[in-house]
């Protein structure tokens, strides 16, 4: 069966040349490189080659980028790291966040101020498309603030945030300026970062939505930010995150951001005509709604709601004519369960429960789009009961 | 046939999907995702989903997650919790069949293009006559025909029961055969949303204020304690009561949550010759049986079928051919046949009078 693959928003196909480049780190003697023998030495300089490429890419110094297993663990030790540091020197501790943060920063916030008493979290409302409301984070941001995370474009329906209104209330509301940090996970593919986070302090990117490992990561220091590791053990990374850095992630994240540089011109532009066509397509659907179709999105991802089905129904069906595609969101288990992002955004929750991301990224033909449309065509107007056989779908 | 397994992680329907794969059929697991709270029994884990998962590409078929919840708190939770405030006995497994696995399920499973739905209950679908029978499962310890009692004709004949005739020690056996890992996973015993190292009455405040009652003799008048959580109190129980003055076993005869009093009995005092049937929940697996049919009334999962015979007159009620253990309200009693008393003919919840 072919298969269309329309989830790069939770994971893109690995490019060849980051396995080919990743390939002698992981066979034979691979050096620590915080070691001093030669061995160390070739793995140490691969590490740093990946992180001038990392620096590069986000716009930052070498010396602030810092190598993780990932974007949960970046996010989390923006959160966990800065916000340690400030309640040993705070009576109060804020944690200022959007109620549609990723739960790598949501879940890292609500254990901090789980586990310590002078920590909370402000949570900044978000109007209809999700977009992050200034006047909300104005009144929420104060001289207990000890970072604001806003992520730069949302996970579940590629939305952008407006990050320079962000940082500009975080710095201006109180004297010194609160940190800041993004999530830009699902910005990276499709944004340049120095220029859309330019003014932000800390910013997590992880290689695999590149076509990049799994497991491999960055947190990137902007600005001399204070922060506390994590785990500390070891010392490597400046003293910012214990433990061996692991040479092939490094390189696999570095490939999988010269690649996506390199292409992000032509591939947006072609993606972006295939947002359109689906969206176009897809609103001729009964029951389907885009959603924030007025927002400014990222162009790889269509994200619908279809009012009166379930998406377990409407995922089982396109996973048996090949199409791999998610509700968003989902818990450990692959269960779909309600979006907290859609709840923020005022989606109803019938409609929540009948939502569909459809992600596209580099790799995507327009061949793949057209067959998208035909066959989610086709099982829309099967679970409605009416009659609609479409290729790729049999009885 | 194109079979959708209802795979909960455990052996059985491990087994049951593994048999139906055998017999030839195009079979895809789902399991259910049903209670996202904290369980430490039944089906609903991380783990257990895992382990459904593994079992599914152990055997090579296609495994899917269906989110249930927001349906199983409406249908099963809420209904448990508020039938235990009015003083009823609720038994939530009854309702998750009825409205998740045999209603909601069946439901999709149709949409889906599925043939039929199979689980790995201890029962059995046997056809006789062109009609569709529900019988009891071969193993007598661990049937569960009760728990499916409500199902109807035109439901049985989508339902495949593939483990139904066999010895739990022989679905062990086939598991292991299969090279399945739940081969020797314990079985499940308890409410699944409810934490068995915790109870229901841990789980029932954490929804509700508990009556506290006080217990009293209907034998001598005295007053023979306290009770925390009259909810969790039902009539026929002698689990906690303790002994009269005279030394003789309690059971509990009535629970009046208003009054804050729960009345204890001697066995001989609370024994009832008849119960009601709340009318709207009565279910017949073929045509409604009619006023002064025979049958076989079992009153609890475990419980023994005894003799009696059912009413109709303006209302439904069970009479009962000798004096019975009483059944609380919100109970099921289901109907087996005199003359084959494996076979279900229907079900009904207790009502109060």
């Amino acid at each position: 069966m072919t298969q269309y693959y329309f989830d790069h928003a939770a994971s893109a196909p690995r490019r060849d040349e980051v396995t080919d480049a990743m390939a002698p780190w992981q066979r034979g003697v691979v050096g620590n490189p915080s070691g001093s023998h030669r061995a160390a030495r070739d793995a140490r300089r691969a590490v740093e080659e990946a992180r001038d490429e990392v620096a590069a890419f986000v716009g930052a110094k070498p010396g602030g980028v810092i190598f993780t297993a990932g974007g949960t663990e970046s996010c989390h030790l923006a959160i966990a790291g800065v916000t340690n540091r400030h309640r040993r020197t705070h009576e109060h501790s804020e944690i200022v966040i959007s109620r549609v943060e990723h739960h790598a920063v949501t879940d890292a916030a609500e254990m901090m101020a789980r586990d310590f008493e002078n920590v909370t979290v402000r949570y900044v409302e978000v109007d209809a498309d999700g977009v992050v409301d200034l006047d909300s984070l104005s009144d929420v941001v104060s001289s207990r603030s000890a970072l604001v995370s806003v992520m730069a474009v949302n996970n579940e329906t590629g939305v952008r945030q407006p990050l320079d209104g962000v940082n500009a209330i975080a710095k201006s509301s109180v004297p010194g300026g609160v940190a800041t940090h993004t999530d830009a996970v699902a910005a990276a593919p499709w944004l340049s970062l120095p220029v859309v986070t330019a003014t932000t302090d800390l910013i997590s990117i992880c290689a695999h939505k590149l076509g990049g490992p799994v497991n491999s990561g960055a947190l990137i220091v902007r600005n001399e930010v204070p922060f506390d590791a994590v785990t500390p053990g070891g010392g490597q990374e400046r003293g910012r995150r214990g433990g061996t850095v692991d040479v092939a992630a490094a390189v696999g994240l570095a490939v999988a951001l010269r690649l996506t540089e390199r292409d992000r011109a032509d591939v947006y532009d072609r993606v972006f005509d295939y947002q359109h066509k689906l969206s176009a397509a897809l609103s001729f659907l009964p029951g389907c709604v885009i959603t924030a179709p007025a927002a400014v999105r990222v162009p790889g991802t269509v994200h619908v709601t279809f009012a009166g089905l379930a998406s377990d129904e409407v995922l089982f069906l396109l996973d048996q004519a090949g199409v791999c595609a998610s509700a968003a969101a989902s818990c450990s288990s692959g269960a779909a369960v309600p979006s907290h992002v859609l709840a923020a955004m005022g989606v109803d929750v019938e409609r929540a429960r009948g939502s569909l991301r459809l992600s596209m990224g580099a790799e995507t033909t327009e061949a793949d789009v057209d067959a998208l449309i035909a066959i989610l065509s086709s099982v829309v107007f099967r679970l409605r009961d009416e009659v609609a056989v479409a290729p790729g779908l049999k009885d | 046939m194109k079979v959708l397994v209802a795979m909960s992680g455990g052996v059985d329907s491990s087994v049951a999907a593994g048999l139906l794969l055998e017999a030839g059929h195009d079979v895809v697991g789902a399991t259910l995702k049903l209670w996202g709270g904290a369980s430490d029994s039944g089906c609903c884990s991380v783990a257990d989903v895992d382990d459904a998962r593994r079992v599914a590409q152990t055997l090579g078929i296609d495994h899917h997650v269906f989110n249930y919840s927001e349906e199983f708190e409406r249908h099963v939770v809420a209904p448990f919790v508020a039938g235990h405030l009015a003083g009823a006995s609720p038994n939530p497994c009854i309702e998750c069949n009825r409205h998740i696995k045999f209603d909601l399920l069946f439901d999709r499973a149709t949409r889906l293009g599925f043939d039929a739905v199979a689980t790995g209950h201890h029962a059995q679908v046997e056809r006789r006559n062109g009609r569709h029978l529900l019988v009891r499962g071969a193993d007598d310890q661990k049937d569960q025909s009760y728990v499916l009692g409500y199902l109807r004709e035109e439901q049985l004949a989508m339902l495949l029961l593939p483990i139904g005739h066999l010895k739990k020690t022989d679905v062990r056996v086939e598991a292991e055969r299969l090279g399945l890992r739940t081969w020797d996973k314990p079985d499940s015993q308890d409410v699944c949303f409810i934490e068995a190292s915790k109870g229901r009455e841990v789980f029932l405040r954490q929804r509700a204020t508990l009556t506290t009652a006080t217990i009293v003799d209907a034998v001598t008048g005295e007053e023979l304690g306290t009770s925390h959580a009259a909810e969790l109190m039902t009539v026929g129980q002698r689990r906690g009561v303790v002994p009269g003055r005279d030394g003789e076993r309690r059971y509990v005869s009535r629970v009046d949550l208003a009054a804050g009093r729960v009345e204890v009995g001697r066995l001989d005092d609370i024994l009832i010759s008849a119960v009601a049937l709340d009318a709207s929940s009565l279910s017949f697996t073929h045509a409604a049986l009619e006023d002064g049919a025979s049958v076989l009334a079992q009153c609890s999962a475990h419980g023994r079928a005894q003799a009696a015979t059912l009413r109709h007159d303006g209302r439904w009620w069970l009479e009962f051919a000798a004096p019975s253990r009483p059944v609380a309200p919100g109970q099921s009693v289901v109907l087996y046949r005199v003359d084959d008393p494996t076979v279900v003919e229907g079900a009904a919840i207790v009502s109060r009078t």
